[in-house]
């Protein structure tokens, strides 16, 4: 019962009202609250956030380290990732009003969401892989470099010895690392060759996307740099898409083509990414851009930060909606500011 | 402006199975008062250990080789551990990079601000008290002295003695009051703060939580009374506290609390009111209370402060203090010229110890013996009535005792056989340099004797200080210590300074967040906290290390923000420790920019960003992205050099691509570029090729400079 459907083809990822809800103590802690973005094949995407947005549960629910609670992911045009929650809701809401037909219907959905979910090509998923933001524990101290960045090989079914051993040095010449190093041990690196071989381990698979999540905060200043490059090259070798998690805005800035910000587990805002800079629209994509600070002292001295308190600066009167402002670039916002934010762009 | 810490060829290292990492060498640096100091480097580049020996908490395995931290006029190398209580936290208060950590998880943050205020005011009395007895009692011995030298030696000494005595007598009086009257203000304060709460809490909290807090409002109403505050039998409070009380009752019964609120009002209107901004003269006072001539006639309790004030302290100006400055200043006279003289022979000792120290094989028991003439000589020549104590003539002893302990330690192990030897003595031997240990001595004996070859031919240049002035000092010295003898931090005053500090940090809620664990605060909330506590004891400098990392941009731009304006405030000296520029730029008055230990570049922060000498500087501010850059960034490749075995030139010559051949050879000492600026690259040596910085770097310069002048910095 895969679906084929050519709306969800165009793009190479498209999420589509994600939600993903924990519960901690009886309450119901909503990480990530209805988000739906795409990213294009060879793109870049941004998604930044203060810390606790939701932007890694984000990323670790389209690989399925969660279960999502709500919402579609499709990759290839295939639906990868399928929660049931709304229709599950809606499901009850159509037996209390005694709608048969649409609870027969919601019955089918729910049936095909988790035979999708259930069933979901291994082949498809790893086409996605994860660099994670902290390279000392992201690596298994008792496995060498070989057997951490040949584990995916394997476990896909590879056996022949010679074509994984050729495959490993490829990749960690790739990422600059020399043959010798494949049978170290991740402690004798330092913090930069760690993340390379963290990098290895997600190009061994040849992946369409690569979800990086913080992939140099935990690096030190001269090494922030070669990881950077690194990544860029091998985006232009191998024609890589990737999915960019991050809280520094200026290197989020250099990398992306498209940046969407999360606030509170939504996206408020979503452009490319010159445009997003050039004109900011949502009052807390404002105040998170005021307060990158920038090697420049004079600036420094005068940079005003603005500071974002929903009650007072978001228009509360209804619920935001996603609305598109300009090509490209989306706001979460009410009828009321859209006309405000038109107004804006057209002077 | 003033120098506050000085820190010279400092050297540390640690011993490790491997080796010793040479982790810090040869570092200089200054810091004014308010300041702010950025150490800008990566990890392993020295700068958290250069933090961590002005703190004096050094990992047991660090060794100081050599260098000098001062602070106060003390070596802080070289005092012992229970002089550094003093400063540790007090003078000197830190931050550090993860606030989780630094915080107690099981104890709730109102308790972890208060206990350190607490056992720092018990212990501050202690000290005053000690202080004051101490004081005056070198003082009567110096006037006795004084005067003894043209009349009967016994006879003065008594003068000076029933002088002090007088002084004793009515200081106590006045501590006896000012204490009284502090308690009453501490109560004041508790009492208002406790209203606010009340008339908060009546909106929201249920109404026998309510009765219980006036319950416990009312006994605390009773003990606001001062003749300088609150009179008690005309002010009214008294009969107010029966009915809050009454009314109390009523409403934990009833719920309404009309009569309460306005009550509670007007018995915060009273407290308000009646302190008063000028602070009586405890002091003059309890002197004028004491001798006085008019004190049976004239009511001070009625007397408006001010005018009580130049009463009493004309009083005891013209009764005793004129005629007993003079007496404290013939005192002082006399002391110092008795220190000089004895530094006159100190000096001698000390000319004799350096050429005997001059001598390669000298044994390890002849520099103890010199040692000890050393330390006791220059200990007597110290002039003990000195206020400011800002010779290195205090640490001497100190400094020495532990130079020759390693000289004792290295010559005792010479000759043993390695096998032999505990573990750490081993790793000891294996690492022992004596020349140095040697050398080391003679450095301290010599400064010493610098010092007070100096000081004696400014003397005897007919330089004399003025001792009516110093003698003025000396009578507000013992004031001051008076006034602190007294000054309890009840746990109610700890409470009320607590919450004021945490509002001024900008924790929303103070009251509710007082009784919460760290573990219920977010991020940003426990960086305040630590903030609040380093904060409350007043430091004089605050070291932050790396006290944004963990933070993202938003409540790190608060942080930021916070540390910036208590800067200002506070008149703090702050030394910031990171590796981000971006921070930097905000932050900083100065920068040292770290690698493999050394500083490698110097200046103000004009200086770095805009015309920055040092490749790895260049190398720093290229690998960042800016908003602007597109192009490729310029990485450094490599990583830096293992400090067991520093490269025997510059450390950054084997990543640096401007790298000349004399690099590798000879570690480049410090051109200066400019009066504040300076860097430690060959590039800069006369006859060197001119390098030109890389392109990324000049064309932002570029851009912000023409940025800077349309007026829209940074845009």
């Amino acid at each position: 019962m895969q679906e084929s459907n050519n709306n969800h083809s165009a793009h190479l990822l498209e999420v589509e009202h994600l939600k993903q809800y924990f519960t901690v103590g009886g309450e119901t802690i909503k990480g990530v609250d209805d988000v739906s973005f795409y990213v294009d094949k060879g793109e870049v995407f941004g998604l930044v956030g203060e810390s606790g947005c939701g932007k890694t549960t984000t990323g670790r629910a389209i690989i399925r380290l969660y279960d999502a609670t709500s919402g579609n992911v499709y990759f290839n045009g295939q639906r990868i990732v399928a929660g049931t929650g709304d229709l599950r809701e809606a499901l009850k809401a159509a037996k209390k009003e005694g709608d048969s037909a649409k609870v027969s219907r919601l019955k089918k959905e729910i049936a095909e969401a988790e035979y999708d979910h259930k069933h979901c090509k291994r082949d498809t998923i790893t086409k996605i892989q994860m660099i994670f933001q902290d390279p000392i524990a992201s690596l298994n101290p008792r496995m060498t470099v070989r057997e951490i960045i040949s584990e995916g090989l394997v476990i896909r079914g590879v056996k022949d010895k010679d074509y994984i051993n050729k495959k490993v040095i490829e990749v960690l010449d790739m990422v600059g690392l020399l043959p010798e190093h494949a049978d170290r041990y991740p402690h004798e690196f330092s913090g930069g060759q760690r993340q390379r071989i963290g990098i290895a381990r997600s190009i061994v698979m040849e992946p369409d996307i690569i979800i990086a999540d913080e992939p140099i905060s935990a690096l030190d200043v001269s090494i922030q740099a070669q990881i950077i490059n690194l990544i860029n090259d091998l985006r232009k070798n191998m024609g890589l898409t990737i999915l960019f998690i991050a809280h520094n805005l200026s290197v989020v800035k250099y990398f992306s083509d498209r940046i969407a910000v999360m606030y509170y587990g939504k996206i408020v805002e979503s452009a490319p990414s010159d445009e997003l800079f050039a004109h900011p629209l949502h009052p807390y994509t404002r105040s998170l851009l005021s307060a990158i600070p920038l090697p420049d002292p004079h600036y420094e001295k005068t940079r005003q930060r603005i500071t974002y308190t929903p009650a007072l600066d978001s228009d509360n009167s209804q619920e935001p909606e996603d609305r598109e402002v300009s090509p490209g670039h989306i706001v979460r916002c009410t009828e009321k500011e859209f006309e405000k934010y038109i107004k804006e762009l057209g002077v | 402006m003033a120098r506050i810490l000085e820190i010279k060829n400092l050297k540390i290292s640690f011993r490790t199975n491997n080796g010793t990492v040479k982790a810090v060498r040869d570092v200089d640096m200054t810091l004014d008062k308010g300041e702010t100091l950025a150490i800008v480097g990566e990890s392993g580049s020295g700068k958290s250990v250069t933090a961590r020996a002005i703190m004096g908490i050094l990992a047991n395995n660090a060794i100081v080789e050599s260098g000098e931290i001062f602070y106060d006029g003390k070596d802080l190398l070289k005092i012992s551990e229970e002089e550094f209580h003093k400063i540790r936290g007090g003078k000197i208060a830190m931050i550090f990079q993860d606030p989780l950590s630094s915080l107690n998880p099981i104890m709730k943050v109102g308790q972890q601000m208060t206990e350190a205020m607490i056992l720092n005011g018990k212990a501050n009395q202690k000290e005053a008290q000690k202080e004051f007895a101490q004081k005056t009692r070198q003082l009567t011995e110096a006037i006795g002295s004084a005067s003894s030298v043209n009349g009967d030696p016994k006879q003065s000494k008594e003068a000076a003695e029933k002088d002090m005595e007088k002084l004793r007598k009515f200081a106590s009086l006045s501590n006896k009051m000012e204490s009284e009257y502090n308690t009453a203000l501490d109560y004041i304060n508790s009492s208002v703060s406790d209203i606010t709460d009340i008339t908060l809490d009546m909106v929201t909290k249920d109404k026998k939580v309510i009765g219980r807090s006036v319950e416990a409002l009312v006994p605390k109403l009773g003990k606001v009374f001062n003749t300088f505050l609150v009179d008690e039998n005309n002010s009214g409070l008294k009969e107010l506290a029966g009915k809050i009380r009454a009314e109390g009752k009523a409403y934990a019964a009833s719920g309404k609390g009309e009569t309460l609120r306005e009550l509670l009002g007007e018995a915060r209107d009273i407290l308000t009111s009646s302190v008063k901004e000028d602070k009586v003269d405890f002091f003059s006072l309890g002197y004028f209370l004491t001798y006085g001539s008019e004190k049976d006639s004239f009511d001070y309790k009625s007397c408006p402060i001010p005018e009580l004030n130049a009463k009493t302290v004309k009083c005891a100006q013209e009764d005793f203090l004129n005629g007993f400055i003079d007496k404290v200043a013939s005192g002082l006279k006399y002391s110092y010229e008795d220190s000089l003289a004895k530094k006159q022979e100190a000096l001698k000792l000390l000319t004799e110890a350096e050429e005997t120290l001059k001598d390669d094989s000298i044994p390890a028991a002849k520099t103890k013996e010199l040692g000890k003439t050393l330390s006791k000589a220059v200990e007597r020549s110290i002039d003990r009535l000195e206020i400011s104590k800002d010779s290195t003539a205090y640490t001497f002893a100190g400094a020495y005792s532990q130079e020759e302990a390693l000289y004792d330690k290295a010559k005792s192990l010479e000759n043993r056989n390695p096998r032999l030897l505990s573990r750490e003595n081993r790793m000891f031997r294996e690492n022992m340099d004596i020349p140095r240990y040697l050398e080391n001595i003679r450095r301290v004996v010599s400064s010493m004797k610098n010092d007070y070859a100096q000081l004696l031919d400014k003397a005897a240049g007919g330089e004399e200080p003025d001792f009516k002035a110093k003698a003025g000092e000396m009578v507000d010295y013992l004031k001051e210590i008076n006034s602190r003898m007294v000054y309890t931090v009840s746990p109610d005053m700890a409470r009320d300074r607590a919450i004021s500090l945490m509002d001024e940090v900008g924790i929303d809620e103070p009251r509710v967040r007082y009784n919460q664990y760290p573990f219920q605060l977010s991020g940003g909330m426990r960086q305040r906290i630590v903030i609040a506590i380093a904060l409350s004891a007043n430091p004089d400098i605050l070291i932050c290390d790396e006290p944004t990392t963990a933070l993202d941009v938003t409540i790190q731009a608060q942080i930021l923000e916070l540390i910036k304006g208590l800067k200002k405030k506070r008149q703090l000296s702050v030394i910031f420790i990171t590796h981000d520029l971006g921070v930097v730029a905000n932050m900083a008055d100065t920068i040292a920019v770290m690698y493999a230990g050394r500083i490698v570049e110097y200046g103000t922060t004009d200086d770095i960003f805009f015309t920055p000498a040092h490749p790895y500087t260049w190398a720093l501010l290229s690998s960042m992205p800016d908003l602007q850059t597109k192009e490729k960034l310029e990485a450094i490749p490599g990583a830096p050099p293992n400090m067991i075995t520093p490269p025997k030139g510059d450390a950054f010559a084997a990543r640096n691509k401007y790298a000349l051949k004399i690099d590798f050879e000879e570690a480049p000492p410090m051109f200066d570029i400019s009066d504040t600026h300076k860097a430690a690259t060959w590039l800069l040596a006369p006859g060197a090729p001119k390098v030109e910085m890389p392109k990324i770097i000049s064309d932002r310069i570029e851009r912000m400079k023409k940025a800077e002048e349309s007026g829209n910095a940074g845009k």
